[in-house]
């Protein structure tokens, strides 16, 4: 590596259901925050990196080329990338790469997402990532096949869903307390049990929901940081890692891909021992039990451990290890690509000490964002420390 | 690879079809609402100058993508413009000829400083030259929805 990275700066829209902005007005509303945020405008950035999801998402094609102008991408090094779901944690992982390379002291990575322009639903678009001869005449949804994945991870160690659904109680009340959020809300296990069936084990508060936002980060180079901020958060370590696309040929009990992801980010970051020095995670919570699975996978809980953890209240925010205290996908909402990079700011305001009502005590030091995406197969790790 | 050379229509090999089945409600945006809006209600064209740097857009837009300054204010110019350049459409989309050649315009748009604009020009391909004044053909006021067909086209003067 040519130069360590920090981020220094950050924005978030809110996350709603239907946003009556365009893609790029979203987009530019995060990246102006994120700008004004470190005190930097336009003309300071030297790269931008824009993550978002499939363009059928939009009903635009070529999508990234659509929101450079609300990304800043005006006449600059610009590209888009994309991981499906794993894209908020992937944007960052690939703006380190501009700034971590030497080529540029600063980038603004921004992450939007417009769900809503699909009509009636996105499931529709979410179809056609299945195989088309084998699969899809089936009408995979995105809930069926996570439902499938859910059952055997309950078989597999013996769980309920009454082990799972507190993921939803919590995060959903650690929601409460953040400004962008969709979904906050005070409820109970039994709410969760209740609520409309899906496709079992999913109900409907097992599932984060489809939403319009935006949020960006500004990434600087070691000088450049500590010209702009007293309080850099650097970026220690990367990792994603992809498995088969034959997503049902897979061991669904256990997400190797993440482990993997994260074992590079941990090699990078030099971490001996995850559940000592991670002190603080935003692991992707798109479904209750993906909270709990992807904990096993960033090796932060021994494998069929992290329900176990959950009940003893070890992820709530006054807990040992505080698990998505910004009320993750499930409770702040799940615009994918913004959602990811949601987690890794909020990762950076904590560390800062800046998260206000959702502060964690202790004054962690170090922390993860991990997202998770493509056909479920997909794991991207950020490791930051202030 | 052998069969795509012996076979030419796709069809006549073993397939299924398909579709992303998926359709699309587009918001206009708290920009381009604005400036549909006043088309509709007042048959007025809106543009908007960067507070900070002075760039000039039509239609108006929130934000000034040079600077990222917002933009909240906006300003009317009459529509009228000069043809840029254009050019003469003579298939469909699946490649079936039109019965009328459509002719499609990049318009320059007067009291813009060089803000172009892409449009239907009502004209016989053969009338058409760049350099000419245009002026905007608007629909009548209780047709006007709202969108970018409340200006039918622009037409040479």
């Amino acid at each position: 590596m040519s130069q360590k990275v920090a981020i220094v700066g950050a924005g978030i829209t809110k996350f709603v259901r239907r946003a009556q902005e365009t893609g790029k007005e979203l987009a530019w509303q995060a990246s102006k925050m994120a700008l004004d945020s470190c005190g930097l405008s336009l003309k300071d950035i030297d790269s931008v990196s824009l993550g978002t999801a499939p363009d059928a998402f939009d009903g635009v094609h070529m999508k990234g080329e659509y929101l450079s102008d609300g990304s800043g991408g005006w006449r600059k090094p610009y590209m888009r990338q994309f991981v499906g779901g794993g894209t908020g944690v992937f944007a960052p992982i690939h703006g380190w790469m501009h700034v971590a390379s030497g080529m540029f002291d600063t980038c603004l990575v921004v992450c939007s997402e417009k769900m809503s322009t699909c009509y009636p639903h996105p499931q529709g678009a979410f179809l056609t990532i299945f195989d088309h001869t084998t699969e899809q005449a089936l009408d995979p949804t995105l809930i069926w096949i996570f439902a499938l994945e859910y059952n055997r991870y309950m078989e597999t160690y013996g769980l309920t869903k009454r082990d799972i659904a507190p993921v939803s109680v919590k995060n959903k009340k650690n929601a409460m307390d953040h400004p962008s959020a969709q979904l906050p809300m005070d409820i109970t296990v039994d709410d969760v049990l209740n609520s409309e069936l899906l496709a079992w084990p999913v109900n409907r508060l097992d599932i984060s929901p489809a939403s319009d936002g935006a949020a960006a980060i500004v990434l600087a180079g070691e000088h450049a940081a500590k010209r702009i901020t007293d309080k850099p958060v650097w970026i220690d370590g990367v990792g994603w890692n992809l498995d088969t696309a034959y997503w049902a040929t897979r061991d669904l009990s256990y997400p190797r891909y993440v482990e993997k992801a994260a074992r590079m980010a941990y090699d990078m970051a030099g971490i001996k021992e995850p559940r000592r020095e991670i002190e603080i995670a935003e692991p992707y919570d798109p479904f209750t039990y993906k909270e709990l699975h992807h904990m096993e996978g960033l090796l932060l809980a021994d494998r069929g451990e992290a329900p176990q953890l959950l009940a003893d209240g070890v992820t709530q925010r006054d807990g040992d290890r505080p698990m998505c205290p910004s009320g993750g996908a499930l409770g702040v909402g799940n615009p994918i690509s913004a959602t990811g990079l949601m987690k890794v700011i909020e990762i950076f305001l904590q560390l800062r000490g800046e998260a206000e009502k959702r502060q964690v005590p202790g004054n962690p030091t170090c922390g993860l964002a991990q997202a998770w995406g493509d056909l479920m197969q997909v794991g991207t790790v950020v490791v930051m420390r202030r | 690879m052998g069969l795509s050379e012996r076979i030419e229509r796709n069809v006549d090999l073993s397939y299924f079809e398909g579709k992303i089945p998926v359709n699309y409600v587009y918001t206009y945006g708290l920009g381009l609402e604005k400036f549909f809006n006043a088309i509709k209600e007042k048959g007025e064209f809106l543009a908007s100058r960067c507070p900070e740097c002075g760039a000039v857009y039509f239609p108006c837009r929130i934000f000034c993508e040079r600077c990222f300054s917002e933009i909240t204010r906006t300003f009317k110019v009459p529509g009228t413009g000069t043809v840029y350049s254009y050019t003469v459409c003579h298939l469909d989309m699946d490649g079936s000829p039109k019965k009328e050649p459509d002719v499609v315009g990049l318009i320059e748009v007067d009291g813009t400083e060089g803000a172009k604009f892409v449009h239907f020009i009502d004209a016989k391909p053969d009338k058409v030259t760049i350099g000419r004044k245009v002026k905007p053909v608007l629909k009548a006021k209780k047709d006007r929805e709202g969108g970018i067909f409340d200006i039918k086209g622009f037409r040479q003067v």
